[in-house]
């Protein structure tokens, strides 16, 4: 590490066709790319990424990561996922920086107690550590919190989930990169896809501003933008709503937060990075947006609600805000599906504002999924379809609307 | 220290001293300096340990670029000193030290600084994997720098304005004044930002000539007075710009002073057009050591001087890049510096007048030369110039070095506001080179540098700005333009950016120290661009966010890569563009809630009080968490419940049927005449959202209720769904013009009967009926027989002026039949025995009509009414494999379920919603969503409740409802 550097991904020519092309240089595509190389042998894959590799969600998100999902078909990937963390920093021998801190999700009213215990049952029974706890232990987690029934929303309980917590987002990019990179994988930043041909129902050449490339199969990763991907270049409409999600920090504390800790009623959730900062977020815009502008509206709500949470934090500067684009589906959970509509046509989108926690766990399935052509067990109640037959997951128990009629 | 006393431009009161508390003593200093300022006059020259190496860090701009001088003040971690008043009784404490700034234990670090290459942690700390959990301790513990206590609890008073303007000037210097007085002339409502507590920007500390017979600070306060007179221009001083979006909306706070009532405001300006006047900061000069306390800029020498009255140092050299940089030189030489020298990075391009001032006060002037290096241990006492390209050198022995590549135009308000920069060959600026609509510029960040040419410069942007709000300055205009052009234009700034390439200890960025060694070697590693460079170095990532290497850092960049780059753009600038107390935008902390009618008589009777939505509404009235009392008093006397917050709706137009055959599930078109009509609304996935009832007053008129949480997004609804139709009606929202009273029990009849002359009977008034009454001849009341809690009951629907009245008429009549307050737990209870379901807790996001056992309500016979929702009702009517909602009894029944328990065998089936011990069965009973093959009565389930480990509960699928299935009681 103290000699001459080595460039960490190499730029290459864009070839003219490659086995696979991946569309987002983002946490899933760069995943997916590594997995193909390393499971498959399939190193002919190149990722097209219109500005640089992480620049979407996954160097916009907050970094949490946790498996305390809701239903049962979303808790097995996400405990995978979670697992994942310290194998991969191994096997890409790259710090991924997985704080193991733990997550307090706190409960405000009965009602949100319930929603709580019905996560805390699911997670156990798939043997994942996830504990109800009192105000008073959830004071003793986060002795910042006001359990006192003076804020709007008192503390009612909350869920603590030990094996969370939080990763470098952008080592996460970096490492994948790095990893695919060495096996043969083209990264090709700057490089936007214009189109998608289709011949007989099949995938047969990616459009791209610096060329045409011929593939039989290509990955819809592309986030924020892969429903417009999808519409524009192939005429397939997803059930996605593209919202903006705000996120800020504030400037560097010595710790203050050893545990990511979260609040629906309050519309808030921070943890402290290792850098110190204090880094929040909560809800998307309420309409649909593709704008990563932030509002005057967002950084006051949110130091309302964390000041309500935590009233030292009152003085604590914010330093910097950002936003990103959240993919949502109806039901909270991502579309995975492949040589659907189309044959060669694989789509590993809708991920919403919680791409990151199984980023890269997602990526080694779907990889499989288009090495073999075969969609894994696991990733099978993810399909297109389910839409189309009105059977929603339940990933959040809330009836969600994104668009202006609510 | 001996402070220049008697300066005409001094902005303290030498007469007044103030003191505070460092490290145990107290330091003496007078009103107007900040803390930074009061303690370099106490001889203190390291403020604080930078944040890797622990360098040591001393005063550097006086703006707040970075974190050099930020300490922790009566418990606020990280406060900027430099820029933060002093008053007296502070206490103030160095941060990110072990010891003291001067002696700290963790200084060492610096001479590790070889082991920490850019994102040195990326490779390090994992192999063994076990040796990280300890590492993460270690980083957490160096990282971060300030200290906050959770205990911590922040004094003061925090306002919020929120203001209109037609024109707002972001920064009070000479042009943003002169802009303000344009605009102001022309019957406009003008707003002034200005960061600092005074007007003038940067003629305010400058004693050079403005004409022959006026100093610059002169001329700044004469326009300072006259704007501060002109009463349509508000002037908010001490006030930072922070935030610009859509439409000019232009966020700020201001500090307050002493005579203020306030500690900080936040500030919203809703402004027609913006002036942004924000000036120039400096560009930090890159050479080795460029942060040894004793390196600084040149305002901050020049201001230390003139505004504070304190002279930097005994001997000093200058290495600038501006002809700021030499008039400074020569004032402080003028007031007693000992000014070995002057380097210009320049070859030429000087002010004569200033070069010849030089010359007569036999200063050195070394054009084409620059700071190389800068010596010394703590703190400087030395430098190595050197000749640009060239291998001539000359060492001087200094206590400071004023060192200043040049300048640095303030783009951040204009990149928020949207506009894009490009780099200008002539300013060697990043400049706007297309400017949102009703965004205007001027004065030095323009590259403007005569006193005539800026303030012509903030005339004619202020005029461009009034224009905007409707007046026609054609003539003002062109005029202001013509005078403007015949003035000297931008001055050519410099392009130097290094001199020396690989500086190890050449940071870029104080607050990260970030070098440009770690720069190179982020290139090497394939992260090619400013951004991705950021992101891996951190480098403008900290309180200084991209103060010291928002243009630097590009810059550089682009000098590595390829010098004739045009494209090369700043690191991007993100609000809040200073940081800001979440105090301060958490402002008055106002809670918005909703309180019913009758909250009062709620709270005096006892009520636990609970937010549920908007809505403050009782839970219970006694310590009994299961409202035991009340729930026997409802099924054998009669209760009383304020049900208030239920959402309660008039739609009434020619086509308010066909807007409700859209929406409800239910056939609208048939309605019987006193009689109400209960239905449900779905959305596009047939998933229930809503259920209430519905009564017809007239043709095309309805009156409806909806759940408490749909109150709010009922409106938009039905607007959203028959958006396409044209239809005309009126919807109207009634839930606060109305109160609801849940009169329930056996009893309810007696009560009533006894405040109305209305014939109330069975007969006459059914279940299911509604009736208007009068209470006691005088109060009209909207009365239905509904029967949620399965007793005999009335919900009276009243005016909520007079909900007050009938609900203590009710009281007191009630009295002799036993009348109790009852609560949210009680109903729900009460409810739950009757298997009726409130959506949100029986139902869930992916949940159908037909689910819940409720599809009877879908009326399939009206396809033209399009209703929503009723595609996939179709779809979904017979598919397998769906949640159902059904009745459960445990098999003991003195084990009741917590709710949110799941269901399982080998795989989880379903959920307890809501769960109870029933006094009225005498069993511990329950609904739940199961998997529809164990939805079958009898079936037998097992429960996983939290913390159970291998054990069960078990309980057995029966019908609903619980309690009188026949349902005679609500009937009676």
């Amino acid at each position: 590490m103290f000699g001459k550097f080595k460039r960490l991904w190499a730029k290459q020519p864009l070839k003219k066709s490659y086995d696979a092309v991946i569309i987002g240089g983002g946490l899933h595509g760069l995943a997916t790319a590594f997995f193909l190389a390393r499971n498959y042998a399939m190193t002919d894959v190149a990722v097209i990424e219109k500005r640089y590799i992480g620049y979407g969600g996954a160097g916009r998100n907050t970094a949490i990561v946790r498996a305390n999902q809701r239903t049962q078909e979303n808790l097995p990937l996400y405990k995978e996922g979670l697992d994942f963390w310290p194998i991969l920093t191994k096997e890409l021998d790259f710090n991924l920086m997985f704080y193991n801190c733990g997550n307090l999700n706190l409960a405000h009213s009965e009602a949100a107690l319930k929603a709580l215990r019905l996560q805390v049952t699911s997670a156990q029974f798939h043997g994942i550590n996830s504990q109800l706890v009192d105000p008073k232990e959830c004071k003793a987690l986060i002795p910042a919190l006001d359990i006192s029934d003076r804020p709007t929303y008192p503390i009612f309980g909350g869920m603590y989930h030990p094996p969370g917590g939080i990763v470098r987002h952008d080592a996460v990019v970096w490492g994948l990169a790095k990893g695919a990179a060495k096996l043969g994988v083209h990264i090709h930043q700057q490089t936007e896809v214009t189109g998608i041909e289709v011949e007989n129902q099949k995938i047969v050449s990616v459009d791209t501003s610096n060329g045409k490339i011929s593939t039989p199969r290509v990955l819809n990763a592309a986030g924020g933008y892969s429903a417009a991907v999808s519409y524009h270049m192939l005429g397939i409409r997803l059930p996605i709503s593209v919202l903006t999600i705000q996120a800020m920090v504030t400037h560097p504390l010595k710790p203050l937060l050893n545990h990511v800790v979260s609040s629906g009623a309050y519309h808030v959730y921070a943890n402290q990075t290792l850098k110190g900062e204090i880094a929040t977020g909560s809800h998307m815009d309420p309409w649909p947006n593709y704008t990563t502008q932030t509002s005057a509206y967002y950084i006051k709500h949110q130091a309302e609600a964390l000041t309500k949470l935590m009233p030292c934090l009152k003085g604590v500067k914010f330093m910097r805000s950002w936003a990103g684009l959240a993919d949502m589906t109806p039901d909270m959970a991502p579309i995975m599906d492949g040589n659907y509509p189309l044959e060669g046509y694989y789509m590993d989108c809708g991920w919403g504002y919680f791409g990151f926690k199984s980023s890269a766990v997602t990526g080694k399935y779907m990889a499989q999924f288009m090495a073999t052509g075969e969609c894994p067990d696991i990733l099978k109640p993810f399909e297109l379809r389910r839409f189309e037959h009105h059977r929603l997951m339940g990933e959040t128990p809330a009836v969600v609307e994104y668009s202006p009629n609510n | 220290m001996n402070r220049l006393r008697h300066l005409p431009t001094l902005r303290i009161r030498p007469e007044d001293e103030i003191s505070i508390h460092f490290r145990g003593k107290i330091y003496k200093g007078v009103a107007g300096d900040t803390i930074a300022t009061l303690l370099f006059a106490n001889g203190i020259r390291i403020f604080s340990r930078s944040l890797k190496y622990h360098r040591p860090r001393g005063l550097y701009s006086l703006e707040g670029e970075c974190s050099n001088t930020f300490m922790q003040v009566d418990g606020i971690p990280n406060v900027c000193t430099e820029k933060t008043l002093a008053r007296s009784g502070m206490i103030v404490k160095a941060q990110n030290v072990v010891g003291s700034p001067e002696y700290d234990l963790m200084g060492f670090m610096d001479k590790l600084s070889w082991t920490m290459p850019a994102g040195f942690y990326y490779w390090l700390f994992h192999k063994p994997a076990a040796i990280w959990p300890l590492a993460i301790k270690q980083i957490r513990k160096a990282a971060g720098i300030g200290n906050l206590s959770p205990s911590f609890e922040m004094k003061g008073r925090y306002d919020e304005n929120y203001l209109n303007a037609d024109v707002c000037i972001i920064g009070g210097g000479p042009a943003g004044m002169c802009a303000a007085l344009a605009a102001s002339e022309h019957d406009l409502r003008v707003i002034l930002l200005e960061s600092r507590p005074w007007l003038g920007g940067f003629f305010d500390y400058r004693s050079a000539d403005y004409t022959e017979d006026l100093a610059l600070y002169e001329r700044a306060r004469a326009l300072a007075n006259q704007v501060e007179q002109t009463s349509s221009v508000r002037v908010f001083k001490h006030t930072s710009m922070i935030g610009a979006y859509n439409n000019n909306l232009i966020t700020a706070f201001q500090q307050g002073t002493e005579n203020d009532n306030f500690t900080e405001r936040y500030i919203e300006i809703r402004a027609e057009s913006v002036v942004v006047a924000t000036g120039c900061i400096e560009r930090p000069l890159l050479f080795e050591n460029n942060e040894k306390p004793g390196v600084m800029q040149v305002a901050c020498a020049h201001r230390l001087a003139r505004t504070h009255g304190l002279m930097v140092g005994m001997a000093a050299v200058f290495s600038i890049g501006h002809d700021l940089g030499l008039e400074a030189a020569i004032d402080l030489h003028d007031l007693g510096l000992n000014v070995l020298c002057v380097a210009d990075v320049r070859e030429n391009g000087q002010e004569s007048k200033l070069i010849a001032k030089l010359q007569e006060r036999k200063i050195p002037i070394l054009k084409g030369w620059v700071a190389e290096k800068a010596h010394g241990g703590k703190c400087l006492n030395g430098v190595t110039l050197t000749k640009i390209a060239e291998t001539q050198k000359q060492k001087f022995n200094c206590d400071t070095l004023v060192a200043s590549a040049g300048l640095t135009p303030l783009t951040g308000p204009l990149a928020l506001a949207g506009a894009t920069l490009a780099y200008d060959d002539h300013t060697g600026f990043f400049l706007p080179d297309k400017l949102p609509n009703k965004i205007y510029t001027a004065g030095r960040m323009l590259g403007l540098s005569d006193a005539f040419a800026i303030e012509t410069s903030g005339e004619l942007a202020g005029l461009r700005a009034a224009a905007d709000c409707g007046t026609s300055l054609k003539h003002e205009i062109d005029a202001a333009e013509k005078e403007l052009h015949a003035l000297p234009g931008p001055v050519k700034g410099s392009q130097f950016v290094t001199a020396t390439r690989g500086g190890k200890k050449t940071f870029v960025c104080f607050d990260e120290d970030t070098t440009l060694k770690h720069i190179n070697q982020a290139l090497e590693l394939g992260f090619d661009g400013p951004e991705l460079i950021k992101r891996f170095t951190s480098g403008g990532t900290g309180p200084g966010q991209g103060g010291i290497p928002g243009h630097n850092l590009p810059l550089y960049v682009r000098q590595l890569q390829d010098a004739d780059n045009k494209t090369v753009k700043p690191t991007n600038v993100r609000p809040p563009l200073a940081s800001t107390f979440l105090a301060t935008y958490a402002g008055g902390g106002h809670v918005m809630s909703k309180h019913t009618p009758v909250h009062s008589s709620q709270v005096k009777a006892g009520g636990k009080m609970e937010r549920i939505g908007v809505w403050y509404r009782a839970r219970r009235f006694s310590e009994d968490k299961s409202a035991r009392e009340e729930i026997v008093n409802v099924r054998n006397n009669v209760g009383l419940l304020d049900a208030s917050s239920l959402g309660k709706f008039r739609i009434h137009g020619p086509d308010a049927l066909n807007a409700l055959q859209r929406v409800y599930v239910g056939d609208m078109s048939k309605m019987a005449p006193g009689k109400v009509k209960y239905t449900a609304m779905c959305n596009e996935d047939g998933c229930i959202i809503d259920d209430g009832v519905v009564i017809q007053d007239g043709k095309n008129d309805y009156y409806f209720t909806t759940s408490t949480n749909r109150a709010g997004k009922t409106v938009e609804w039905i607007r959203y769904h028959t958006r396409y139709d044209g239809w005309d009606f009126h919807l109207i929202n009634l839930t606060d013009a109305f109160g609801v009273i849940n009169l329930a029990g056996p009893n309810a009849r007696k009560v009533l009967q006894k405040i109305t002359d209305a014939d109330i009977s069975n007969d006459v008034f059914p279940f299911t009926g509604c009736q208007e009454l009068m209470i006691e001849s005088t109060i009209p009341v909207r009365a239905m027989r509904l029967g949620f809690v399965g007793e005999l009951s009335y919900e009276l629907h009243v005016s909520s002026s007079f909900m007050q009245a009938v609900w203590d008429l009710l009281k007191e009549n009630g009295e002799e039949f036993g009348i109790m307050n009852f609560g949210l737990e009680a109903q729900n209870c009460l409810r739950m025995e009757k298997g009726h379901l409130i959506i949100g807790s029986e139902s869930e996001q992916r949940t159908t009509l037909h689910d819940v056992g409720l599809g009877h309500l879908w009326f399939q016979q009206k396809p033209e009414a399009k209703t929503v929702g009723a595609f996939a009702l179709k779809e979904t009517e017979t598919q397998k494999g769906r949640l159902k909602l059904v009745g459960i009894k445990m098999d003991d029944s003195s084990r009741t379920p917590k709710e949110g328990s799941i269901i399982v065998d080998e795989k989880i089936r379903g959920y307890v919603c809501t769960a109870r011990y029933s006094n009225s069965v005498a069993e511990s009973i329950g609904m739940a969503l199961v998997e529809d093959h164990l939805s079958i009565p009898g079936t037998h389930l097992k429960i996983f409740e939290d913390n159970l480990g291998d054990q069960r509960l078990s309980a057995t699928v029966v019908t609903m409802p619980f309690y009188d299935p026949e349902g005679k009681r609500m009937k009676i």
